[in-house]
């Protein structure tokens, strides 16, 4: 037998949950739910705790007994810490999560490239923490309990068959107590890449599978080594094959590399030929510590989705709705801005405050969003697991001209998840500011900011102002407000938060004053200016002047956008 | 050409030797380099860029 360390596993100990039965009459669930989620994965507990957060109850249906096991996602990227935190979990993302910046990339030992993601001193969170999926998905977990009354987690519940009529959709599960029938109005599909809700529906995920395939490898190694991407190209250590390596919280290291051509999978992952490469690379690396393998396993890059993410009242999201590559880590982060999407869009439909017309746009905004995802995804594949011997050839001679020629170094850039604008958005209103800042339909940029309130002064962050419904900024001098802006007797769907320019009003309370004079060039804010946010975020309208519209104008306004039939202009139909 | 227009360049470049095939895909390059050296200055620019391609690509090409 070969000699090679002995496995070990993984240090997470999942806590395993038992099946609950509801209440049943003849095999049908007494209850009828206003939204069920397949899948108790990342995307499903983000888009239940995203409609707890609104007060909508859901229940999540999850086919194992516990959070994942195994080497899955793990680059967590600053706009999805901006979501988890804005969920009530960011708190075990920033404890857990492995901070990082940048990385490097080898070609035949030699150092070609040194990137590193966007960051300055505007940023709350770093560009990308590490942290396994079973660690993300047990802390989006812990976040169910501050929910409690709101989101009902079936443990050990399957579905096995599902049908859907105008009314709603009918699910059919099976537990180890017995078979039963469910009903919901809405139900949303996050059950994995091998989605049983897609499959049941006959629907069939479209675009490119990659040949090339990777080595996924987990190991357990003490090393001082700070968190960054390496990748190495054609290393001493593996002539001909690419290598990628990142550090992971727990002394855990993922390291995943390419077969070589004509190689067979299936003895490629056999610990006698993983064991001696993962050795090799340590040795290269200078890596002395004594290492356990944890997991092997094979990975192909797919480059897939489905056409459209609504049908009907089946709304997709996550891997279910498509599957994007590894290289530039976009599968979860894409999954979690799919739930962050869906869950407000969603929670306006429940409630009676939209029409179920702007459903469509979570289909048409994301599927545009997938596009660009495996728009950047396909370029780092073809770049890490070149798909004919034309890419391969161009990459050798990129690397090899790389350290000379720094000019061609981008083409090496592993083009890493960033936020994506929904530029084309039939949410999208008026844009009166001019070319400057955010435009209808993009992330708002992060600042520092200075919440100003009868208790006293507190840093808070531009982002932080996401997540609380619709949200209109009145940009001001001193942070009083116009008169139009004050608030009339009836309730409005809309908050309003005074934002000062300069030094605010002595007596002004709940006032962001942008203290570093930064927001006019950030955002295009200029006095008298007036910008709408959707729930997640993203810029909806800006107008010039807030004196003419005023709360009253903009929540109409709001109002007959979230109510209009948006279907024919979305383009989601062709 | 800024970064973005290079890697499309790039992209293109190699979906058309894909096509091209590999027992053509020297012709093409042949092609395409004197494409480009005509476009060059002057024939001082194209035996810097041709030294600069060949620098390292074997031991015994170049220096």
């Amino acid at each position: 037998m070969a000699n090679y360390p002995d496995f070990v596993p993984y240090p997470f100990q999942a806590e395993r949950h038992p099946a609950r039965h509801p209440i049943c009459t003849d095999g049908r669930e007494d209850h009828r739910h206003r939204v069920v989620i397949a899948g108790g994965g990342p995307v499903g507990f983000a888009t239940a705790i995203g409609l707890a957060k609104q007060g909508v109850a859901s229940v999540v249906l999850e086919a194992d007994d516990s959070v994942c096991f195994g080497s899955r996602a793990i680059c967590v990227s600053r706009r999805s810490l901006e979501i988890l935190h804005r969920l009530g979990v960011g708190a075990g993302f920033d404890s857990i999560g492995l901070p990082w910046r940048g990385g490097r990339s080898f070609y035949q030992g030699q150092e070609v490239l040194r990137f590193e993601m966007p960051q300055d001193d505007n940023q709350q969170f770093a560009p990308m923490v590490n942290m396994a999926q079973y660690s993300i998905e047990q802390t989006l977990l812990d976040g169910v309990p501050a929910n409690a009354d709101l989101i009902d987690v079936r443990w050990q519940t399957a579905v096995t068959g599902m049908s859907q009529d105008k009314a709603g959709v009918s699910l059919a599960v099976k537990t180890p107590t017995g078979a039963y029938q469910l009903h919901t109005d809405w139900l949303v599909a996050a059950d994995g890449g091998r989605s049983a809700i897609r499959e049941a529906m006959g629907l069939r995920l479209q675009g490119t599978s990659y040949e090339g395939r990777y080595v996924i490898v987990d190991i357990l190694m003490k090393s001082p080594r700070p968190a960054e991407r390496l990748a190495y190209f054609d290393p001493p250590c593996n002539p001909g094959s690419t290598v990628l390596v990142h550090k992971q919280p727990g002394d855990v290291w993922r390291i995943d590399y390419q077969l070589r051509d004509g190689e067979d999978p299936d003895q490629a992952i056999l610990p006698e030929q993983v064991m001696p490469r993962v050795q090799s690379l340590l040795d290269m690396m200078g890596e002395t510590a004594p290492w356990n393998p944890i997991w092997v396993g094979l990975y192909k890059a797919n480059a897939l989705t489905l056409e459209r993410y609504r049908h009907g009242r089946v709304l997709f999201a996550g891997d279910a709705a498509h599957l994007v590559p590894i290289f530039g880590v976009r599968g979860f982060n894409s999954g979690i801005d799919d739930a962050d999407n869906l869950s407000w869009k969603l929670g306006q439909v429940v409630s009676g405050c939209a029409a179920p017309a702007l459903l469509d746009t979570y289909s048409s905004e994301r599927v545009a969003a997938t596009h660009e995802n495996l728009s950047y995804g396909t370029k780092s594949t073809e770049f890490m697991a070149p798909p004919s011997f034309a890419f391969d050839l161009m990459r050798r001679a990129v690397l090899s001209l790389a350290v000379a020629h720094p000019e061609l170094r981008s083409l090496i850039n592993p083009r890493q998840s960033a936020p994506i604008a929904y530029s084309a958005s039939p949410l999208n209103g008026p844009d009166e500011w001019g070319a400057l800042g955010p435009r209808p339909g993009t992330v708002l940029p992060e600042c520092p900011l200075t919440q100003i309130s009868a208790g006293g002064q507190r840093a808070v962050f531009l982002s932080d102002q996401a997540g609380h419904g619709f949200k209109v900024f009145v940009f001001t001098a001193d942070g009083i407000l116009p008169s139009v802006w004050q608030r009339g007797d009836g309730e409005s769907s809309v908050a309003v938060q005074a934002v000062a320019l300069d030094a605010p009003h002595p007596d002004v309370d709940g006032v962001l004053w942008d203290h570093t004079g930064q927001l006019p060039q950030l955002l295009g804010a200029r006095l008298g200016g007036v910008l709408l946010i959707r729930p997640d975020g993203h810029v909806m309208a800006r107008w010039r002047d807030a004196n003419p519209q005023g709360l009253a104008a903009v929540s109409t306004w709001l109002q007959q956008r979230l109510t209009a039939d948006l279907s024919t202009s979305t383009g989601v139909t062709a | 050409m800024n970064s973005s227009e290079l890697d499309q360049a790039y992209t293109h470049l190699c979906h058309t030797m894909t096509r091209i095939g590999e027992p053509d895909a020297q012709l093409f390059l042949a092609r395409l380099a004197l494409l480009a050296m005509n476009r060059f200055d002057d024939a001082q620019a194209a035996k810097a860029w041709i030294d600069a391609a060949a620098a390292d690509v074997s031991p015994e090409v170049g220096r």
